[in-house]
């Protein structure tokens, strides 16, 4: 083999080594950062270790939503189960009991630890293009 | 060299692109169809002619809920097909959102009453209580429960595909 | 009638743009007369698609709400102001816009004279079978122009409050203008492929074009995070959101581009690597569009969800991209690579930044699909937070102002000369850490990572102030618009990372009249309003704050629109030198207090200066190569 070509190789080889390795890292990355989205029941169903950022979606349950100081707690349904969470700060404007809700945070005893409440969205449908029936 | 980069530069976007056909034509035609089952809210509204008082109890069998207002461009969208229900006996519920009470009877008057009864709801609270994000929006509700829910307009597609197969499904034959 | 007028001039001029596209293929494009017919035919389709689009406008003027749209986004009451803007508020008006910018840009390219026919013409045509495309796109899947029948609905519907506002009226056109505008340096590359002459310097031309679209996208994406910052309450300034995420990723190729482009014109290396750059961001541009506007992605940007327009948009981005690629492919031995790049010079170092930017542009394109990915694969639902892209943007972003850092004290073309005096890097070296050592003064315990974050911050913004100093002091040429903007990066870095570990907020409950302490900040609820307003009911709070010996005023407000019922929350921002004091109220509790949400948010305005540098610096550069060509 001429040197060249010997140092080509090396090259390439050092090329795919390395994008490789970087992708590993990302996808590592990626995997270690992920909010996993569940309803109440598919987050009592599974092992969700609590140093992992869940989402849970459902409806705010009638009549749970309880203040203390500037703590707001409120159940989770999914009209099967159900789970608590508590949350510090203002919650948005369409938070209401009886209408959906994201939340994101950390399972804690069987508890959900909320950073941010989000609401769904109050507004106008578009059609999907104006087609004939 | 030269042709391992020629040919990941062609691969790498190929997937890309493979991988989207893959979702866009995966099967998630219906995004705002629901089928949680919940028993209707109780409620006390005004019907929106008389102002007579009309309570949940007062609504028995099957038939469907549908969200509604006069300034909601999407529902004279979807009226026409309500009417075509209305022909074929199904019953349908008006639940006017958010609207202004002579608003409403004038457009009613103009495209056409589908609606076996129409409650006044103008603050939202009873669309509320069901979950509604917006207008319009139509429930299935069968012996006081709420079985389907779609978000959004619906015409003959979505009530083939969303709300017949319930009907025939679980056999709710006064819906007919 | 005059919808009509405006439908049929768009289909008009999709027409003699497919005509143009025609006369480019099968017309002599050396010669002077073709090119004359080529570039009449290409400002014809466009004045006709201007026209199409300003008649669009006054119907939307003019609440003519037999137009479907229209209809559906505008509404009689609404200001003048809104009325126009209410245009872009949806999927087909803002296509419609995007379109009208897309032919803009060539419409100007099209008026600038060109020494080298072939090359201009090809360009032409390029650029006229992209616009031929998407106006296909926009009559086919998504025509703005529908009318209502029978019956035209008397008022209209109406912009979503949130979307009534100064800022975000001009942040789409802005975006869009970015986007599209890296038409030029694609088509203009890929004419430069065909053409097949590698003496051509392609990289001087669309130099200043593809500054231009860089600026733009640059104040667009800023315009964006400021709005989000002062309208949606929760203080943020970015949320790794997938539609701010695909305008982040042309921004980042684009930039990798600039930079590059200027190595290709220094030292004739990586000329291969910028054609690939200037298709990557173009497609960067197009893939936006199509995560937008396919509805494969829920967020508070996306438009409607239609299938169909996805599939359309996919294919015939696929075509563009693999026609383009399948050209630089074909024509990869025109270049000979035996040409290394000397490590340690200049370029070297520049080169080293693409690779990061490319690592970030990848990191950024998973956090994007891999969602959709899991969900295809295992349905079940995920997303990608900011945990994720803080984990790759912070070492990578330190890696690259390394490679910066050491670029200043490069040339260009040979390795660093160990044996001059680095007098200077040592000196910011020294300064930078007496500024970090203050800023941990005050602010105690920080990761490691911010830290680092914050020297490096301050490292190059005085490296760049020594080196502005020593070339007036010794009477030499400052390179303003690099030094300029990467001051700016410098700042952005410390702003960020600043703001990251200072920033706090606490909420209270509180009735009016009552007290509350926070961070020497002493606030009092001294007054509740109820106004009514000609579209909306509103609740304000006035609060009276005292901090530092200054007292003020702030009125957070919570609106009621009637239009559509929704409910609004009107924050209340106090602008201090290195802080902001941003004040939100919730809801009333039954006992009679009212939820007050205060963030501190430090730093916060320096963010956004930082992006206004780098605009700034790339106007300069505009202006001195039209100065220089004059």
């Amino acid at each position: 083999m001429k040197i060249h070509r010997k140092k080509r190789l090396i090259n390439v080889l050092l090329l795919s080594l390395l994008s490789g390795a970087g992708i590993l890292m990302v996808l590592y990355a990626l995997n270690s950062n992920l909010d996993y989205f569940f309803t109440p029941s598919e987050l009592l169903a599974e092992e969700v270790p609590s140093n992992r950022r869940v989402k849970v979606g459902g409806m705010v349950q009638e009549g749970s939503v309880r203040r203390e100081d500037s703590i707001i707690s409120f159940t989770i349904t999914d009209y099967s189960k159900t789970i608590d969470v508590s949350y510090t700060g203002i919650v948005p404007d369409l938070f209401k009991e009886g209408s959906g809700v994201v939340v994101l945070g950390y399972l804690n005893d069987g508890k959900v630890d909320a950073e941010k409440v989000l609401a769904k969205h109050d507004e106008n449908y578009m059609p999907p293009a104006l087609q004939d029936k | 060299m030269k042709l391992l980069l020629k040919t990941s530069i062609l691969i790498i976007p190929f997937i890309i692109f493979s991988f989207f056909y893959l979702y866009l034509s995966k099967d998630n035609s219906y995004p705002g169809a629901d089928y949680k089952n919940f028993s209707l809210p109780s409620f006390e509204l005004k019907n929106l002619y008389d102002d007579s008082l009309i309570s949940n109890s007062a609504l028995k069998g099957t038939y469907l809920v549908n969200i509604w207002a006069s300034w909601c461009i999407t529902c004279r969208v979807e009226h026409g097909f309500l009417s075509q229900l209305d022909d074929n006996n199904i019953r349908i519920v008006g639940l006017n959102y958010k609207d202004d009470k002579d608003d409403a009877i004038n457009w009613l008057a103009k495209y056409g009453n589908p609606y076996e009864v129409v409650l006044h709801d103008y603050k939202g609270s009873l669309a509320l209580d069901m979950g509604v994000t917006g207008a319009p929006e139509t429930f299935l509700v069968h012996d006081q429960m709420v079985v389907a829910h779609y978000r959004g307009e619906i015409n003959k597609m979505i009530w083939n595909d969303v709300f017949m197969p319930l009907i025939k499904q679980e056999g709710f034959a006064d819906a007919k | 009638m005059i919808a009509d007028i405006s439908h049929y001039l768009s289909i008009l001029s999709t027409a003699i743009f497919m005509l143009t596209f025609s006369l480019v293929l099968v017309l002599d494009r050396s010669a002077s007369h073709a090119t004359l017919l080529i570039k009449r035919s290409y400002s014809h389709a466009f004045i006709l698609f201007l026209i199409s689009f300003l008649l669009y406008v006054y119907l939307a003027l003019t609440d003519n709400f037999s137009v479907s749209y229209i209809a559906q986004h505008s509404n009689s009451l609404l200001p003048n102001f809104y009325k126009v803007t209410s245009i872009w508020s949806a999927h087909e008006g803002s296509m419609f816009l995007w379109i009208v910018f897309l032919s803009l840009w060539g419409f100007a390219f099209n008026l600038h004279n060109d020494s080298n026919l072939n090359v201009k013409n090809l360009s032409i045509g390029i650029i006229s079978i992209i616009i031929v495309g998407f106006q296909l796109f926009l009559l086919v899947t998504s025509n703005p122009f529908e009318i209502v029948l029978p019956f035209a609905p008397e008022n209209g519907a109406d912009i979503n409050p949130v979307l009534q506002d100064p800022a975000l009226a001009i942040h789409p056109p802005t975006l869009y203008l970015g986007y599209v505008g890296f038409v030029i340096p694609f088509a203009y590359s890929l004419a430069f492929l065909i053409n097949g002459n590698k003496s051509l310097d392609w990289e001087k031309k669309v130099k200043s074009w593809s500054v231009m679209a860089w600026v733009f996208l640059t104040i667009g994406i800023s315009l964006g995070s400021w709005w989000a910052y002062y309208e949606l309450g929760w203080g943020g300034y970015w949320f790794w959101d997938p539609v701010e995420n695909v305008a982040l990723m042309p921004w980042l190729a684009a930039t990798a581009f600039i930079h590059s482009l200027s190595v290709a014109s220094k030292s004739n290396v990586l000329r291969i690597w910028n054609l690939l750059l200037s298709i990557i961001v173009f497609s960067l541009s197009l893939f936006g569009a199509f995560i937008v506007r396919s509805g494969i992605i829920d967020s508070i940007h996306s438009f409607a969800n239609d299938p169909q327009r996805g599939m359309y948009l996919l294919a015939f981005i696929a075509i563009i991209l693999f026609v383009s690629l399948g050209l630089f492919i074909s024509r990869f031995s025109m270049f000979d690579s035996s040409k290394n790049i000397k490590s340690l010079s200049k370029e070297s170092f520049i080169s080293l930044n693409n690779i990061f930017f490319g690592v970030l542009i990848f990191s950024t394109m998973m956090g994007i699909t891999y969602p959709l990915i899991y969900e295809l694969l295992y349905n079940q639902k995920i997303s990608v937070g900011a945990p994720f892209y803080n984990a790759i943007y912070a070492p990578i972003t330190i890696l690259a102002t390394i490679m910066l850092v050491a670029s200043i004290d490069s040339k260009w073309g040979r390795p660093i000369d160990v044996k001059r005096g680095f007098s200077m890097l040592y000196i910011s070296l020294a300064i930078s850490l007496i500024g970090l050592i203050t800023i941990g003064y005050f602010v105690g315990n920080m990761p490691f990572i911010i830290m680092l974050s914050i020297f490096m911050g301050l490292v190059i913004i005085f490296r760049y102030l020594m080196l502005i100093i020593s070339n007036i002091v010794h009477k030499k040429y400052t390179n303003t618009p690099s030094a300029l903007a990467h001051a700016g990066l410098g700042l952005l870095i410390l702003s960020i990372s600043v703001n990251s570990i200072l920033s706090s907020e606490k909420v209270f409950n509180m009735k009016p009249n009552e007290i509350r302490e926070f961070q020497n900040i002493t606030i009092q609820f001294s007054e509740l309003e109820l106004l009514n307003k000609s579209n909306h009911d509103s609740i304000r709070a006035t609060f009276s704050l005292s901090t530092e010996g200054k007292q003020f005023y702030l009125s957070p407000e919570k609106r009621k629109y009637f239009a559509r019922g929704q409910i609004t929350s009107e924050t209340a921002i106090k602008i201090m030198p290195l802080k902001d004091i941003y004040l939100t109220i919730g809801e009333q509790l039954d006992n009679g207090q009212w939820v007050i949400n205060v963030q501190l948010n430090y730093f916060i305005r320096f963010i956004w200066l930082s992006a206004a540098m780098m605009a700034l610096s790339g106007l300069i550069i505009i202006k001195n190569i039209i100065r220089r060509r004059v």
